[in-house]
């Protein structure tokens, strides 16, 4: 019975479409049967697909990097048109004439060679380099706060449950209710304007950037605690922003598994309620949301655009937004392939650990 | 079971039983609401939403009349009646009678004086450019040499012109013959003027109409392409969930910044209403592996199996066993779906990346930050008016999903 | 124990926090321009992305001179004599005994490389060059088809780079033409050539280490340009856009910005008794209407819109102070009508009032009547129903967009306007994509004739060097029939700026005028001015009324870079 789910998926996979190409190879060589190597091979796919819809999908943005620049330089400098495009024109690597599929086939080419290409708006910059540059500084903040959004929300979720209809319940859903409606953006600025600006709490320009300039990147203290203070604010913004989400959700589940059978049992069975908390509902809250998890780790690092640009916070989403702004193309492809990827794994991840997390998903998985 | 029971009726009686038992149904559920209190404050508000954004329209105009001297004013400001010293008991239009009242155009003072066309004699001023000297500035001269008897300008305008220490001639001047004999004249700016001196309350009223409709539109699109596919997919299992999964990967994994603007770009949107379908259309996914993941959970649990293997159908366990499981879960994420479309489209608006055309509560926090309001004490009302109505509209909905989850979930009203 | 140290460490960490921005305020000089951090941006000052600190590139690459608006004459900077000899080129001496921040000295080499590399870059200013020839160590060269005022302000507004650096690339470059073997691989070579260090000749060069993404620290170059001047030791250039640093200005970190700022920061910063300083952009937006929709074709159409619109509400609720509404309506500023054109050149035009009368006449003229609810309907039984688009992100146009659009309404026409992304609405343009929109009119530069260049040219399908970017544009027939004959404005306009003979130009300026303000192929709205937020508090400069301030310096000529080369800005005295 429990074995179902396991024959289902292996269908699945064999009719899929893209794997159905392949399946002459795989009959004679049955890597297929192979679980992992065969989510492996789904999630390479998914990313080739992302990247090939972007492929396409960012050269039919309005405008192209070079009519951008042009555009730039005539907003800021007093030149004319024809000068703006002299100027531009040859300091681009960039033909918009050549043929998209041969670019295509050059970017894939390139792909397969584990090289990202260079930069179209800096030609010579190499994209891994600005990719090094920028992805660390997200990973850190937004990920943090996300962290600790997730657990905060968590821990608070499953107290609003255990307290339900209590002044705390009603308190906290208001709470969580308003942070979930304003925006983060505006949790951003509003961060800006009322502590930073009109009542002075911290220093709104020392709070710019990722890190003070003239220290050394490295493991000494005093970068790490500059590291720590300038990504304080983005943090702030980021667990205002999500809190409140997770904590109704797990409210919303945490609620649904006290109503259920075994958590009865349990109590009847005479457990300490610590243990209940923990190994009966805490975990069993935790599945539906741990869908929403390995989904939000997804968007990690694309979340942050607008915070890291008021903040002044230069991560990925900064990145990104930038490209897309100037019609870098080949930047954006870039960013898109960390994004998919880190996306991509992540969900292979959850569902790889899925069974640890479901008992009833876990004697599918040990058979 | 009850609708078997009722042995089909004429199909005319139950249409016309239809409005009375959508009422006996509404006044129920309204009455069980009252027992949550939250919930039915949120219901409230989300109703005195309604009635601002789809009723008041039709009563309260958009204020569309252009006043220069109180860009971004700050809340409450109004249209006071300045005097000179000696006339300080002029306080009203009718003390006026007969008397010289300066006025200057574009200010609100000219249409606010025209009903007393007749009785007072109006000496307009004309608006030159701040650069070149107001027209302000000559009224108030003129009112300090008792040219006229009395002017009316917006308090906003006098404090500045008082504060102006630029010319401290003026300042005496003014300081020693003008004073304000009635600062309550002209109706309140309830929220502040916009950055045209347009009344910011009115735009309020105006502005969330569009924005709930595509919200809601965002969330129904979403929830039903959500639940359908994700269950589906749970159910059917094999190539169409590895389809969907696969789909469902490919819209997340493309950055939603780049579809977003290539669709903008693309597409020419006839009507704001398709910024919903769009929203809805690529927002399904995150709900659509709840919903299976759900699916998943309870098609494993007892009373699914029992029905299974008493044979029922498929559609029988998904319809009448899994659903009314899943009810209150879909619902709050129905809610949250629209939240989301909420989220979605104004976030699209503040990067400037859907078009502009109806002056939503969007339109305007993006008009209202571009253009510094929110950098100024006075003018923030722009922003900030717009950003606390649609987070509040976001918390009654959130609180009235609560109380849905309630009344709905089977398990809860049974654990009550 | 371990908790205590920690404690007391954090108090230290906080402590220095706190003391850290007030040590550097003393000699610093704060002022913004956006760039991008490395690998993105970097120090090669000819490719895109270069970190050039745009107007603020005259501190660190310091022109060879600077025209002074106010009276139209050139002030030599790093061009010590400069003149048209008799054969009618140009010829450049250079100051002597100055050095680059590396230690090679500022020699002819160093100008010889930088227009060798222009060459190679294929830069506007060598299309009337036949050649750049080095007489003397200090002295340059330059061999001109024909004198033209154009090329000298090309020439004259050049930055300086250092041969040390661009030396080799300009070399190889001078012994190339277009078209040769390797030109291209060169031209290739020079994109993606990265200086491992910035190199100033300037009074001030970057620090390499201290750029984030917040700011960076340019530092005395003593042996540079004006280095010896200075009344500043170190220069923080601050990173963004008018979002990010006006937090920075109101809170007194930043000292001076150029960014364009809406009317209610404004207000604030003058709460906050921070000067706005504004100087006339030569440039604004227009209502632009395509030519190919009847009946915008018409000029009584386009002139009853002039008449219909009032610009001085439409310049105060988009910009403040610093929308300025256009009086003359002649298709460049009423600053440069009011130097090039005579007074009853002046007296003679069309000055398109507020007139909603004058408005329904014309309308009325070419047969156009009112429906029942008051709209206009032209001949051919049509509402007079347009859209109206604009750049949604540029905060000024977006909001004279809005007004126009309710003024004409007002008025009787049935407009809707739509905002769209930056990036497409010149595409929309270029391509005939539209019926009205606002777009800009005039050029931020003193040479008149260029000022039509985006009604004749840019926005009107001449465009053809844009590429795919060249459509129809706005379908408006250069060749234009007015009182003064028949003319080509497009080549009128170039014209305009060729030769050096004053008399000549305003000559050519006087029909382009005229026949501009005639026909209004688009409809000026107001003039910007720029405000630039400046701390007195904090930076001691010349009082308003200096004639400086007519210097608003797009790229070039900025009256601030200007004060800075010249030594008279310091520090304010508290």
């Amino acid at each position: 019975m429990t074995s179902r789910n396991a024959d289902a998926q292996l269908d699945s996979s064999d009719v899929s479409g893209v794997a159905g190409a392949l399946s002459t190879l795989l009959v004679k060589y049955p890597l297929h049967k192979n679980y992992y190597l065969r989510v492996f091979a789904q999630a390479i796919l998914t990313i080739w697909a992302v990247l090939t819809v972007t492929f396409f999908l960012v050269r039919q943005m309005p405008g192209n990097p070079i009519d951008v620049l042009i555009e730039q330089i005539l907003t800021q400098e007093g030149i004319s048109y024809q000068e703006a495009y002299d100027r531009v024109a040859s300091s681009f690597n960039f033909d918009p004439d050549a043929s998209l599929f041969d670019q295509y086939l050059d970017y894939i080419g390139d792909l397969l060679r584990l090289d990202m290409g260079t930069s179209i708006t800096s030609p010579g910059t190499r994209i891994i380099d600005e990719i090094a540059r920028f992805l660390p500084w997200t990973l850190f903040a937004v990920g943090s706060g996300f962290l600790i959004s997730f657990v905060l929300g968590i821990i608070l979720g499953m107290s609003m449950a255990y307290y339900r209809d209590s002044a705390l319940d009603h308190a906290m859903s208001l709470i969580s209710s308003f942070f979930t409606g304003v925006p983060n953006y505006i949790w951003g600025l509003l961060i800006i304007i009322g502590p930073g600006i009109s009542w002075n709490w911290f220093d709104v320009g020392a709070a710019r950037g990722t890190y003070d300039p003239g220290l050394t990147p490295g493991l000494n203290a005093a970068f790490i605690g500059s590291a720590i203070e300038h990504a304080l604010l983005p943090i702030i913004t980021y667990v205002l922003a999500t809190l409140g989400s997770w904590m109704l959700s797990m409210k919303s589940s945490t609620t649904g598994v006290l109503n259920d059978d075994y958590v009865n049992v349990a109590e009847a069975r005479g457990l300490k309620d610590r243990r209940i908390i923990t190994a009966y509902v805490g975990r069993n809250a935790m599945l539906p949301l741990f869908a929403q998890l390995s989904i939000s780790i997804g968007f990690v690092l694309g979340s942050g655009v607008v915070i890291e640009e008021i903040f002044v916070y230069w991560g990925f989403g900064h990145y990104l937004f930038q490209a897309i702004t100037v019609r870098d193309y080949t930047s954006v492809q870039g960013a898109v392939l960390i994004l998919s990827s880190t996306f991509v794994f992540s969900n292979l991840f959850a569902d790889l650990t899925y069974g640890l997390l479901d008992p009833r998903v876990r004697i599918t998985g040990e058979k | 079971m009850s609708s078997k029971t009722l042995s089909a009726p004429h199909p005319l009686k139950t249409l016309l039983r239809l409005p009375f038992t959508a009422l006996v149904a509404v006044l129920g559920f309204v009455n069980r609401l009252r027992a949550n209190r939250a919930g039915f404050i949120g219901f409230l508000g989300l109703l005195a939403y309604f009635i601002m954004t789809f009723i008041m329209p039709h009563f309260i105009p958009f204020d569309s009349e252009v006043n220069l001297d109180e860009i971004a004013g700050p809340v409450g400001s109004r249209i006071q009646l300045a005097v000179h010293r000696d006339n300080a008991a002029l306080r009203s239009f009718e003390d006026l009678a007969g008397k010289t009242v300066g006025v200057v155009d574009q200010t609100g003072g000219p249409s606010l004086i025209a009903p007393y066309a007749d009785s007072i004699t109006i000496e307009k001023y004309r608006w030159t450019s701040r650069r070149a000297g107001p027209g302000i500035r000559a009224a108030l001269v003129d009112l300090a040499n008792q040219e006229i008897d009395a002017m009316l300008i917006f308090s906003k305008t006098v404090e500045e012109v008082r504060a102006d220490s630029s010319d401290p001639e003026l300042q005496a001047l003014f300081a020693e013959h003008v004073v304000i004999s009635n600062s309550e004249l002209g109706p309140p700016h309830l929220l502040g003027t916009d950055t045209q001196g347009r009344g910011i309350a009115t735009h309020i009223v105006h502005g969330g109409r569009i924005l709930i409709l595509t919200a809601v539109i965002g969330g129904v699109i979403s929830t039903l392409i959500a639940l359908v596919v994700g269950s589906l997919s749970a159910m059917i299992g094999g190539a169409f969930d590895a389809a969907m999964t696969a789909l469902s990967n490919l819209i997340l994994a493309v950055p939603r910044l780049i579809l977003l603007v290539v669709l903008a770009g693309l597409i020419r949107f006839e009507n704001t209403l398709f910024l919903g379908l769009m929203i809805g259309l690529l927002g399904w996914p995150p709900l659509m592996r709840a919903i299976r993941a759900q699916v998943l959970s309870l098609r494993e649990r007892d009373f699914v199996e029992a029905a299974r293997s008493l044979g029922l159908s498929t559609y029988h366990i998904m319809f009448r066993e899994m659903l009314p499981n899943m009810i209150s879960y879909v619902m709050i994420n129905f809610i949250f779906a629209i939240t989301f479309a909420m989220y979605e489209q104004i976030a699209l608006l503040v990067l400037g990346l859907a078009p502009i055309d109806d002056y939503t509560w969007g339109v305007m926090l993006y008009f209202g930050r571009s253009r510094g309001t929110l950098y100024n004490v006075d003018g923030a009302s722009m922003a900030l008016s717009p950003v606390l109505a649609i987070a509040f509209f976001q918390v009654c909905l959130v609180l009235f999903a609560r109380a849905l989850e309630e009344i709905f979930d089977p398990r809860l009203r049974a654990a009550v | 124990m371990f908790r205590r140290t920690l404690y007391l460490l954090m108090a230290l960490v906080l402590c220095l926090m706190a003391f850290a921005p007030l040590q550097a305020q003393d000699e610093t000089l704060n002022v913004a321009w956006p760039y991008q951090v490395p690998p993105t941006g970097h120090f090669n000052t000819f490719a895109s992305n270069g970190i050039t600190l745009g107007q603020y590139q005259d501190i660190h690459e310091p022109p060879l001179a600077v025209l002074m608006w106010a009276t139209g004459d050139y002030a030599g900077m790093v061009a010590e004599e400069f003149g048209w000899d008799d054969d009618g080129n140009y010829v450049i001496k250079m100051v002597e005994g100055y050095s680059w921040s590396d230690g090679s000295s500022m020699t002819a080499d160093d100008l010889m490389a930088t227009f060798n590399v222009f060459r190679l870059r294929g830069d506007a200013v060598w299309a009337n060059m036949t050649g750049i020839e080095k007489v003397d160590d200090s002295t340059v060269k330059f061999h001109m088809d024909s004198p033209s005022s154009l090329a000298e302000r090309i020439i004259l507004t050049t930055n300086l780079r250092p041969a040390s650096v661009f030396g080799d690339i300009a070399d190889r470059a001078a012994m190339m033409s277009p078209g040769d073997d390797g030109w291209d691989a060169l031209l290739q070579e020079l994109t993606e050539f990265r200086p491992e260090a910035p190199v100033s000749g300037g009074p001030y060069t970057i620090l390499p280490d201290t750029i984030s993404e917040a700011n960076l620290m340019l530092e005395l170059n003593a042996g540079g340009f004006a280095g010896d001047v200075q009344n500043y030791d170190m220069v923080r250039m601050w990173n963004g856009e008018t979002e990010v640093v006006t937090p920075l200005v109101a809170n007194a970190e930043l000292h001076y910005i150029t960014h364009g700022i809406p009317p209610t920061t404004e207000e604030d910063f003058a709460n906050r008794g921070i000067d706005i300083v504004r100087s006339g952009m030569n440039n604004g937006p227009g209502l632009y209407v395509n030519h190919a929709v009847y009946p915008l074709n018409l000029v009584e159409v386009r002139q009853a819109i002039a008449h219909a619109i009032d610009r001085i509400q439409n310049g105060v609720v988009s910009l403040g102070d610093s929308g300025v509404a256009v009086e003359y309506m002649t298709g460049m500023s009423d600053g440069l009508s009011e130097a090039w054109l005579s007074d009853e050149t002046l007296d003679s035009l069309n000055y398109y009032d507020y007139d909603l009368m004058k408005a329904e006449e014309l309308l009325t003229s070419v047969g156009f009547s009112r429906n029942d609810d008051g709209i206009w309907v032209d001949d051919n039984g049509d509402t007079l129903s347009f859209e109206l688009t604009f750049p949604q992100e540029f905060a000024d146009w977006s909001a004279a967009a809005e007004n126009a659009t309710a003024q004409l309404n007002e008025f009787g026409f049935d407009i809707s306007a739509r905002g769209v992304q930056f990036q497409q609405h010149p595409q929309d343009i270029y391509a005939s994509n539209f019926e009205m929109a606002i777009r800009n009119w005039g050029l931020g530069d003193p040479i008149p004739g260029r000022s039509y260049l985006q009604a004749y040219n840019r926005y009107n399908g001449q465009g053809e060097a844009a590429g795919e970017g060249g459509g129809a544009g706005m379908n408006f027939d250069n060749n234009v029939d007015f009182s003064g004959g028949m003319v080509n404005v497009f080549d009128l306009s170039n014209q305009s700026s060729q030769g050096v003979d004053k008399d000549a130009q305003a000559e050519l300026v006087t029909q382009l005028a005229i026949s501009y303000n005639e026909v209004l192929p688009a409809i000026p709205l107001w003039e910007r001015y720029t405000n630039n937020a400046l701390n007195r508090n904090f930076i001691s400069v010349p009082d308003s009324s200096d004639s400086i301030f007519a210097n608003f310096g797009g790229g070039a000529d900025n009256w601030m870079t200007t004060l800075i080369l010249s030594g008279v800005t310091a520090p304010a005295e508290m």
